[in-house]
């Protein structure tokens, strides 16, 4: 499997519809986000254009963020956190487990762009640590048999929509 | 603005709202330690190094962000405030490579420097490098970003100065660090080369890449830029009588402050070429020495000279004998080369090299305001209302000059760029006008017709000022919209919304190659000086003329003369008055005959009436169109004296050849293109034998005339001031500017004598179809070389980028003529041909190819004609039909 072609023609109308307001990058880089799930290099010199800046600036602000991401990301990007409180819970072997699971290191990708293996340090829900996210989903007081349902969950979905 | 007091160290300071501590404390003298700041910068508050405390309220603060404030008691050299320094510089040191002992920056790295002055020797921190690649595969700059301290003075100068945008900040925390785009290295980015950000970085982090020489500078001295006519102003670092690095002078008031180009800064290391000339040679016998040249003294090659020329004059008669002087040697020595022709020999024969940059053509303006705003300040383009950039690329001929436009440009000052090509300058501008090739002078009317007919243009300037609206604008009125429409392929809709941007403005114009080099140049020009005055433009703030001179010192030796039928002062040969004036000065007299201009001296070579020619700093072999037949031209001519610093095509013809001195190693004036007259003295000797041009010439009219030299440069200078009006402020300390006989006094209102004239409309002949050959070449400048390209070629640096000068075609020619990036193709025009490889770009519409300058021996003027384009209807050497074959 390979990261999803790129259509240029849906770029096209992101940028369209962002061009003429103020401060639009980030709401533009988001949609492109969420478009192709990460920010196409090819797309920084267009979208500069389009904005009035310069290429160099677009990709200081998709790099600075770490919600976007000039790589192609998995179709499930998992983010087990790092925070304290999840530490002190355990996430170390939480991570170690999913390392394990998706055969991933941090920051990598499978290759059938399933799924992709990140951490955060916090996630705002210490309350539940050790705590993960998958995409927008919250999985909290995770535990190794927890884990393995929740991502047999998902290689399910994935398996039933991409045959 | 309010004044406000505080204290600073004590001392009682008074200064307004809106300043910062660090501007307070500097303006009173007190500098405070400082990385990130720069005074032509945007304060941004990176490094924290310039830390002070305020003593009421005990808060440490940035001082080059924060406002004073009243009654402030500020600190700069507490033991709390050096504490805080202390560490933070310890904290850079300890991210710091160990290759720090043998960094190029050497002793001027500023991070050494403050450490040393905060005592820091061992930080005691965990040592943690950080590692990234070292970049050298450009010629020009390395980058060595493991030394960077993240101050943002090379971005902020990218963005803010030069208005590149090649390099920013990429990625949070450790990882940051300013990249191009997809991070490639920066010959893979927008980046110009011009040095800027290297010149300002504080660390090793950007270095200048020097193959022979590594280290700091024994000396700097200041001097003025060899290469355009922006005329730069530069320190020139030197160790044992070499030019090793440059840097902008940043003095107050400079044309470039903290920024240069990748010639002034990268290209200077031509002075250390192999290829300059150390000795006087002579032609003895074609076996010997370098094709018959052979060593000789310099009393031995004068006296030759002078003999020889006596001799061809005695013979033949005074027109018999050509001089052409240089736009690259200074003002005294081109006003004592065409006084040695005029005075010493008789003869107005006597050009300099600016013919091949149309500079004759500017004189339009010149000769219709009698003298009076023929240039305008730089400076004054930050209060420009709008811009008209007309057949110009200043990226790349005149780079300092183009920040400006883009500065305004990035201000909001609209910018309309009139080019057939989508030059750099049109991803800045409001507006890109795109006519047909050599159909501006169409265009230019029409603006003028449609602004007149929307009734915006300036009334009250044009009754006050002007004569002849009546007979323009009836002529105005018979325009034939619909057939300038067709001709320039821009309609009626493109042409109102131009003049709708333009509405209630002072208009700048800047004018380019493009425009001086096309066929009837002259016309155009006096279509963009009418569309001058029908909007009040000239004389005014906000509005004025610019024509991009090309080389350093080319408006510097019309003034002093190198013209044949212009006097010093750019006063008209023809006139009885000037010539009995000059006489009296010279005490001689002078000849009547207008002369012959540099094509027209090779036409009367090549009919065997020149037999002699003396060539001060121009290589016409490489600059002329038909290098070949000006080469069997030069051929006939019995004596050929070339005067330069560089073994170069000319010389190679030569009979006699002297070596002269670069700008560096002499003393002398240039006047840029906004007039502004900047003496320099050497930065070092010359190199071997060589002297500097003005003593050459000065000896030999002293031979010639068997009276005495003037020895010394000074008293050139002297007879300058007093005998040229424009230059009465001319002197070796100061820079100061031409003064311009301004009959239009705008002020007070102009007596009826003072008016101006609408120059009539003038019409073109449309360009006939030729389909022998389909397409057109486009000529033009390219960042890495000046002119011919005749220094800039022997620069090992500028050797170290694309020597081929690759051709652009467009898409749709490539796919036409089936080449791809880097195949090699033959253009080839009614004159001559040359092949090169090509490059597709986006730049250019079908049919046009574009041929940059100054490569590849500079063939591109293989492809024009050797006309004189000063006469109507003679073609120019912008554009020519060409058939472009695959090889
Ligand atoms: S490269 Fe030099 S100028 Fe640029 S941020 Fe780093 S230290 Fe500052
Ligand atoms: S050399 Fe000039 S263009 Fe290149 S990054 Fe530095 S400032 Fe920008
Ligand atoms: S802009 Fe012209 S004068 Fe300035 S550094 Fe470049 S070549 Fe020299
Ligand atoms: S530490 Fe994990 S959610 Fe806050
Ligand atoms: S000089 Fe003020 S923060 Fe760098």
């Amino acid at each position: 499997m390979h990261p999803p072609e790129i259509e240029l023609n849906e770029l096209d109308g992101i940028i369209e519809r962002h061009k003429n307001g103020k401060w639009e990058l980030i709401p533009l880089l988001q949609d492109v986000q969420a478009t192709y799930g990460y920010i196409p290099p090819e797309s920084i010199t267009p979208i500069a254009e389009a904005l009035n800046l310069y290429p160099s600036q677009v990709q200081g602000v998709v790099t600075f963020y770490s919600g976007f991401s000039l790589k192609p990301k998995g179709k499930y990007v998992c983010r087990v956190c790092r925070g304290t409180a999840c530490h002190v819970k355990g996430s170390r072997s939480i991570l170690r487990l999913m390392k394990r699971e998706l055969e991933l290191e941090e920051g990598e990708t499978s290759p059938d762009y399933r799924f992709t293996l990140e951490t955060v340090a916090c996630l705002g829900a210490c309350f539940l640590a050790p705590t993960m996210m998958i995409n927008r989903d919250y999985f909290g007081k995770l535990s190794p048999t927890k884990l393995s349902s929740v991502l047999g969950e998902y290689r399910q979905k994935g398996n039933n929509k991409n045959g | 603005m309010e004044t406000i007091a505080l204290t600073i160290d004590g001392k009682k300071i008074s200064s307004h709202t809106g300043t910062s501590i660090f501007e307070a404390a500097r303006q009173s003298g007190i500098i405070i330690p400082n990385l990130c700041y720069h005074p032509e910068l945007k304060p941004f508050g990176a490094c924290r190094m310039c830390l002070v405390e305020d003593e009421n309220t005990g808060r440490l603060m940035a001082s080059c962000v924060t406002p004073v404030e009243p009654d402030m008691v500020v600190q700069t050299a507490s033991k709390r405030v050096v504490k805080h320094r202390q560490n933070i510089v310890r904290l850079m040191i300890a991210e710091h490579p160990e290759s720090c002992i043998v960094c190029s920056k050497g002793n001027r790295c500023r991070l050494r420097w403050i450490a040393a002055q905060l005592g820091i020797g061992e930080t005691n921190l965990y040592h943690m490098p950080n590692y990234k690649p070292y970049e050298e595969a450009n010629p020009f700059i390395i980058r060595d970003l493991s030394k960077c301290i993240l101050c943002g003075k090379c971005i902020r100068a990218d963005h803010e100065l030069v208005v590149v945008g090649a390099i920013d900040y990429s990625h949070r925390g450790f990882q940051s660090r300013p990249a191009t785009v997809h991070e490639t290295g920066l010959e893979g980015s927008s980046c110009t080369f011009c040095g800027t950000c290297v010149s300002m970085c504080p660390t090793g982090a950007l270095s200048t890449k020097n193959t022979y020489y590594v280290g700091t500078p024994e000396h700097e001295t200041n001097s003025i830029c060899g290469f355009c006519s922006v005329g730069c102003s530069l320190a020139v670092g030197t160790s044992s009588e070499k030019v090793i690095e440059v840097n902008p002078a940043h003095l107050p008031g400079s044309v470039n402050g903290a920024t240069l180009c990748v010639r002034g800064h990268f290209a200077h290391d031509f002075l250390n070429s192999r290829q300059r000339l150390i000795t006087p040679l002579i032609r003895k016998n074609e076996t010997q020495g370098q094709n018959g040249l052979v060593p000789v003294e310099w009393g031995e090659a004068l006296e030759l000279v002078a003999n020889r020329l006596i001799h061809i004059r005695t013979k033949y008669g005074p027109q018999s004998i050509a001089f052409l002087g240089s736009t690259k040697c200074t003002n005294e020595e081109n006003y004592l080369f065409q006084k040695l022709a005029r005075a010493s020999i008789g003869t107005n024969n006597v050009d300099n090299g600016g013919y091949c940059s149309g500079q004759k053509n500017t004189h339009v303006i010149f000769d219709n305001m009698g003298g009076a705003y023929r240039t305008s300040r730089i400076a004054d383009l930050e209060n420009a209302e709008a811009i008209v950039v007309l057949g110009a690329d200043p990226c790349h001929s005149v780079p300092v000059f183009s920040y400006y436009l883009k500065r305004a440009a990035k201000q909001g000052t609209p910018l309309i760029v009139v080019d057939p090509r989508h030059t750099e300058l049109v991803d800045f501008a409001s507006m890109w006008l795109r006519p047909k090739l050599n159909t501006d002078l169409e265009l230019i009317n029409a603006l003028a017709a449609v602004l007149h007919d929307e009734k915006w243009h300036d009334l009250a300037y044009i009754d006050k000022f002007t004569k002849g609206f009546r007979d323009f604008r009836k002529s105005l009125k018979m325009l034939d919209l619909g057939r300038v429409s067709r001709l320039t392929g821009i309609d009626r809709n493109g042409l109102t919304e131009v003049v709708e941007s333009l509405k209630d403005k002072k208009i700048v114009f800047v004018v380019g190659r493009g425009i001086l080099l096309q066929k009837n140049a002259m016309q155009i020009v006096g279509a963009i000086y009418n569309l001058s005055l029908l909007t009040g433009s000239i004389g005014v703030k906000g509005g004025g003329v610019y024509f991009l001179a090309k080389e350093n010192n080319q408006i510097g030796a019309f003034d002093m003369g190198t013209f044949p039928d212009m006097l010093p002062g750019r006063q008209t040969l023809g006139d009885e008055n000037n010539r009995k004036n000059w006489e009296r000065k010279w005490n001689v007299s002078l000849s009547r005959n207008p002369g012959l201009n540099m094509v027209r001296m090779v036409e009367a070579a090549e009919r065997g009436k020149l037999k002699a020619l003396y060539v001060m700093g121009e290589n016409i072999l490489r600059s002329l169109p038909q290098t070949e037949r000006v080469r069997q031209a030069l051929s006939k001519v019995d004596f050929l004296v070339v005067q330069d610093i560089l073994y170069n095509e000319t010389t190679q013809l030569a009979h006699v050849v002297l070596p002269g001195a670069a700008f560096s190693e002499k003393q002398g004036s240039f006047t840029n293109l906004e007039g502004r007259i900047q003496p320099f003295d050497p930065v070092t000797r010359p190199p071997g034998k060589a002297k500097p041009d003005w003593e050459i010439i000065d000896i030999l009219q002293a031979k010639l005339e068997q009276t005495e030299a003037y020895g010394d440069l000074e008293k050139i200078r002297m007879e300058i001031r007093q005998h040229v009006p424009a230059y009465a402020s001319l002197n070796g300390k100061r820079q100061t500017w031409i003064q311009e006989r301004s009959e239009m006094d705008f002020s007070n209102g102009a007596d009826s004598e003072g008016s101006v004239k609408f120059i009539p409309v003038a019409s073109i002949k449309p360009e006939s179809n030729d389909s022998d050959y389909p397409m057109s070449a486009i000529i033009g400048s390219m960042r890495y070389h000046l002119g011919s390209g005749t220094r800039s070629a022997v620069s090992k640096r500028i050797q170290g980028v694309d020597q081929e000068g690759r051709l652009e075609i467009s898409y749709q020619d490539s796919i036409t003529l089936k080449v791809k990036d880097g195949d090699k193709v033959t253009v080839t025009s009614r004159c001559g041909s040359l092949t090169r490889g090509v490059r597709i770009g986006k730049s250019l519409s079908a049919g046009h190819i574009f041929v940059p300058l100054g490569f590849n021996g500079n063939d591109a003027m293989n492809l024009l004609a050797l006309s004189d384009y000063t006469e109507p209807d003679t073609p120019g050497w912008n554009t020519c039909r060409v058939k472009v074959k695959r090889v």
